[in-house]
């Protein structure tokens, strides 16, 4: 069997927090000593309650913030060994899509220079034929190579994000809360693309999200954190059929359904 | 019977700017009973935050309201602003989805509860106004009130500012609640905790609520009825069985294809279970022509033809389940096909 995409073992973030006089600065422990992998063309989510620690792990697999101790490999390669050009290489190889699209492009910039922008921090060139090529496999057409953001609705924008993340054809993607700021009828439709780049391109994916209902159906594999931990770990199917700690059985019937109650 | 708490008719809203008048709401009629929930379920451009404060006469500058709304006996668009004032907090009040920016960051949480009082009751002391805030907080669950009530509303979590809010806007007890996305920013098992708070205090008190949410599960364990709105229009009206089991608008049944759900299976014959999308993204009824706002995006347009372009349907009679109350339907098609038949 094949390296895993990501490995993170015992990984632990502490957030600095404002000391007062004569109080001891303690720090925050976000993430505390989690270990987790994502195999190659694997869906893992990642689900816990907020302020639980999944935002601040899914960033630390991609250099986005560097833990306080553990060891985190992508591709096999120790991301804290990094230089600022290995950093650059990985995100090459692990992009990110973040839950507000508005927020995650720039307003000043048209979707052709912020998908040209991606190739250009990469010493590359592109051509338009290339761009195009890009928008179509999220579902867009030409026509959006000039438009900016505000020009757009939520949906053809998070195509937009997805697009510029894979631009450079990454192994891993981390979509962080990819569909949330989205309309019920908008969300399904990225849910489905980004199934169908797992399923067709191979990628693999580390989804984050607080909607278990997305998770259920987008994931092969399911982590659940609570406190900066990680508490229980199975295949998505097994998880959500049989919750054994506390904490996903919480979640679990919390969550409402679209049914009759019974 | 005793009259409707809620009564809208042919309610009307537009918004003018630089000279132009566009509609956002239009043709919107719906009634409420008291101790009934109804959830107003919508995207974004559906009308359906609009619709809930033009209920309170809460809408923003350069927007107005016609057709009729009455709420408790009061008519609320011709209402002045004494009778405004009396009207808000003591027949109709509201919650809203962000705690933090309808608190103020400047007073306990108490004064704001018992600024309620005594707007209402001039004639109530300030210290059994504050004794009433405890009461209140008591009542929707804050931990050790009488500490709590001089807390402010940074000191509070997610859910407790929620549940300091829902003690703000029932401590008169209101006739009718509008709540707007009240659960939306928070966790789902403090979201379960408000919401069965809500329905708590809805029986304790005989209150009608209106639910304005964009998530059918929060609906499905909520509403009693449900109003559909799409651009600004109502697609689908009836009871929460009727909306869930025999949709009669293709808008319904698609939102309701397109929500994931916790007991879908992930594979079915190798492939994974792909939620049936609805292709496109909302419109408001500024961008709708003519026709059926909807027909753009309908997978059913074409088994109508030209008339869903050129005419906006109207909301008509459809049948209910056994005890079902009225069903209402704005689409051309006479039944909608049964889902497998819709296949894309």
């Amino acid at each position: 069997m094949s390296e895993p995409i990501l490995e993170m073992t015992d990984v632990s973030k502490r957030y600095r927090t404002a000391g007062g006089f004569g109080r001891r600065r303690k720090g925050f422990l976000a993430v505390d000593g989690v270990s987790l992998h994502v195999e190659r063309g694997e869906a893992l989510g990642l689900v816990g309650e907020s302020g639980s620690g999944k935002s601040t792990l899914a960033r630390m697999a991609n250099g986005l913030v560097v833990p306080t101790s553990g060891t985190v490999r992508t591709d096999g390669q120790d991301v804290a060994g990094l230089s600022r050009r290995g950093l650059r290489r990985l995100r090459r190889n692990v992009a990110m899509v973040f839950q507000d699209p508005l927020a995650s492009l720039n307003p000043r910039q048209t979707v052709r220079q912020t998908l040209e922008n991606v190739f250009r921090a990469h010493g590359e060139t592109t051509s338009t034929a290339e761009l195009v090529a890009l928008l179509e496999s999220v579902g867009l057409g030409a026509d959006y190579l000039g438009r900016y953001p505000h020009e757009a609705s939520g949906g053809q924008l998070q195509r937009v994000a997805v697009a510029r993340a894979l631009a450079l054809k990454p192994d891993l993607i981390i979509a962080d809360e990819p569909t949330s700021a989205l309309d019920v009828s908008v969300r399904a439709q990225i849910l489905n693309l980004l199934a169908d780049l797992q399923r067709d391109q191979g990628i693999s994916f580390l989804h984050v999200s607080h909607d278990l209902a997305v998770i259920r159906l987008y994931s092969d594999r399911v982590a659940v954190m609570q406190r900066g931990r990680i508490v229980e770990t199975g295949p998505s199917d097994e998880i959500f059929r049989s919750p054994q700690h506390p904490c996903t059985r919480a979640l679990v019937e919390a969550t409402p359904e679209a049914e009759l109650p019974a | 019977m005793p009259d409707p708490v809620l009564q809208v008719e042919d309610l009307c809203v537009s918004f003018t700017s630089g000279g132009v008048t566009a509609d956002v709401v239009r043709d919107l009629s719906v009634s409420l009973d008291g101790g009934r929930t109804l959830a107003v379920v919508g995207e974004s451009g559906s009308g359906k935050t609009i619709t809930g404060r033009a209920i309170m006469r809460l809408l923003p500058r350069g927007a107005s309201a016609r057709g009729r709304i009455v709420v408790a006996g009061r008519e609320m668009l011709s209402a002045d602003e004494r009778e405004l004032r009396r009207a808000r907090g003591f027949d109709v009040a509201m919650v809203f989805q962000d705690s933090m920016s309808a608190l103020s960051p400047y007073l306990d949480v108490g004064a704001h509860i018992a600024q309620a009082v005594r707007l209402h009751n001039p004639s109530v002391t300030r210290r059994a106004a504050r004794a009433r805030a405890v009461e209140m907080l008591d009542r929707v669950g804050i931990p050790e009130p009488a500490d709590a009530v001089r807390r402010f509303p940074h000191e509070f979590s997610g859910g407790m500012r929620q549940r300091a809010m829902i003690a703000m806007a029932l401590v008169n007890r209101p006739a009718l609640l509008i709540a707007d996305e009240p659960t939306t920013a928070l966790d789902v098992t403090v979201q379960a905790q408000i919401l069965a708070l809500l329905r708590e205090l809805q029986r304790e008190y005989g209150m009608a609520m209106l639910l304005i949410s964009h998530d059918f599960g929060v609906v499905g364990s909520a509403a009693d009825d449900v109003l559909v709105l799409y651009a600004g229009r109502q697609a689908e009206y009836g009871s929460l069985r009727d909306i869930f089991d025999q949709p009669a608008h293709p808008y319904t049944a698609g939102l309701r294809a397109a929500t994931p759900r916790l007991d879908a299976r992930l594979h079915t014959g190798g492939e994974r279970t792909r939620l049936r999308a609805i292709p496109g993204a909302p419109t408001s009824l500024r961008d709708a022509g003519p026709g059926c706002a909807f027909a753009p995006r309908c997978g059913l347009a074409d088994q109508v033809g030209e008339r869903c372009v050129v005419e906006a349907p109207l909301p008509t009679v459809r049948p209910t389940s056994e005890g079902g109350g009225l069903h209402l339907a704005a689409c051309h098609l006479d039944r909608l096909p049964a889902p497998q038949e819709v296949a894309r």
